[in-house]
């Protein structure tokens, strides 16, 4: 297995909850629209909605992965000033909002846990330069609109069992026996489970030419 | 570019959420840059994510949160610190791919004959360490083995093993039940990146001899 830095990601408290994938159209162009104005007129009261919506989530998600109250706030607060500086090279061609936020929060606490590893924690540089930070260039960027609607596709065809297990094992980090118990399957199928799961989305992402 | 082995799903997952240690997350980064199938695996995984995101419970934030971003956002970016000089080989090395040569990269010294290695210098926080290793073309590695993983990715040349051909951009994932002897290929230098944790183990009388020496 990997070496975890330590980057977990939250577990959820009621199991019965699914992730809702199929977010409605109407939402998603909204969202994106929104990033549009702040990125075109620095519209304040779009950037605010956007605040209010993914700020407290982002908070939220990182304190489930085990970050401490000021680190997932301060994640949280980065994060929301990168949506700012970055919304006009956001383009909703190549990738979701949610997706592009998930990326950028993702990105930043990398390089957060790697800034206090360089320079020590007390004297950390909380301040974000302008220049793309190091987890951000060791990021991949696949911008071709085609690619992007053809993951989409592919993670919309698999199945709910299929995408359930795939987020309780590496998105929610939930070690086996849980999932087990959750999916009301033998422990001993689980990794079966696991990787047949996977095996099956690199399947339909090579199907959907 | 034909790439012919990847690295393992839960890898690309891992990579995808961020879990991999700094050194791993390295050499992903890499053959995922060159590997399109891999790449739209990885933004598979970043939409599961995203959509854990949207339905995460909001946890209020600070009472100042939004006035504080505004204020910070008004300040402007701040300037970017200048990095430290590079070590010199980022600029004689145009072979390496781009994710690299942002890298600093450490002297290169010889480890066996025909076989060099350069340390990646990363944030010291991981467990593995990262280090280009270029042996020349024909090179037998010496038998060995490893206590903990060993993550490789081919950047040009070539090196066989039981497990086949690796060329570049190729992934070759190996543990501690992987006893092998690579072969570089005939047709020119092999550059490889890897992500190593644990010790690597020479088998045989002269690996055991130089052992104390490769410290790899």
């Amino acid at each position: 297995m990997p070496n975890r830095s330590g980057f977990g990601f939250p577990r959820r408290s009621e199991a019965g909850q699914s992730i809702e994938l199929k977010k409605a159209p109407k939402s998603k162009v909204e969202w994106a629209d929104l990033i549009r104005r702040v990125g075109s007129d620095g519209d304040r009261e779009a950037f605010t909605r956007l605040f209010e919506h993914f700020a407290p989530r982002i908070k939220g998600f990182m304190l489930k992965a085990g970050c401490g109250a000021d680190e997932a706030e301060e994640v949280a607060q980065d994060t929301l000033i990168a949506v700012w500086r970055k919304a006009g090279q956001f383009d909703p061609n190549t990738t979701g909002v949610a997706a592009w936020i998930f990326t950028i929060a993702r990105n930043l606490r990398i390089d957060s846990v790697r800034r206090i590893a360089r320079i020590g924690p007390s004297s950390q540089d909380t301040e974000l330069a302008d220049a793309p930070d190091s987890a951000e260039s060791a990021d991949i960027m696949i911008s071709r609109a085609e690619d992007v609607s053809r993951v989409e596709a592919a993670v919309g065809r698999l199945s709910a069992d299929q995408s359930k297990v795939i987020q309780l094992s590496f998105i929610e980090e939930r070690p086996h026996p849980e999932i087990a118990r959750l999916l009301g399957i033998p422990l001993g199928t689980v990794k079966s489970r696991i990787r047949l799961a996977m095996n099956h989305l690199r399947d339909l992402l090579d199907e959907e030419q | 570019m034909s790439v012919s082995h990847h690295p393992p799903e839960d890898l690309l997952a891992s990579f995808a959420t961020g879990a991999l240690d700094e050194a791993e997350h390295l050499v992903v980064a890499v053959h995922v840059a060159c590997c399109a199938a891999c790449g739209r695996f990885v933004r598979a995984m970043e939409m599961l994510a995203a959509a854990a995101l949207e339905d995460a419970r909001p946890v209020p934030m600070a009472a100042d949160a939004f006035d504080m971003v505004m204020s910070r956002i008004h300040e402007g970016p701040v300037a970017e610190r200048p990095r430290p000089a590079m070590a010199s080989m980022a600029v004689e090395d145009p072979e390496l791919p781009e994710l690299l040569r942002r890298c600093r990269i450490g002297k290169r010294r010889r480890v066996a004959p025909g076989v060099s290695m350069q340390p990646i210098e990363l944030s010291g926080r991981g467990t593995a360490r990262a280090f280009l290793l270029r042996s020349a073309p024909g090179t037998r590695m010496l038998e060995h083995s490893h206590t903990g993983t060993e993550l490789t990715c081919v950047l040009k040349g070539s090196f066989s093993h039981q497990g086949g051909r690796y060329g570049p951009g190729d992934f070759d994932y190996g543990d501690d039940d992987v006893d092998h002897r690579p072969i570089v290929g005939d047709e020119g230098p092999c550059l490889c990146l890897v992500a190593m944790t644990g010790e690597l183990r020479m088998n045989g009388f002269f690996g055991r001899l130089i052992n104390p020496f490769v410290r790899l």
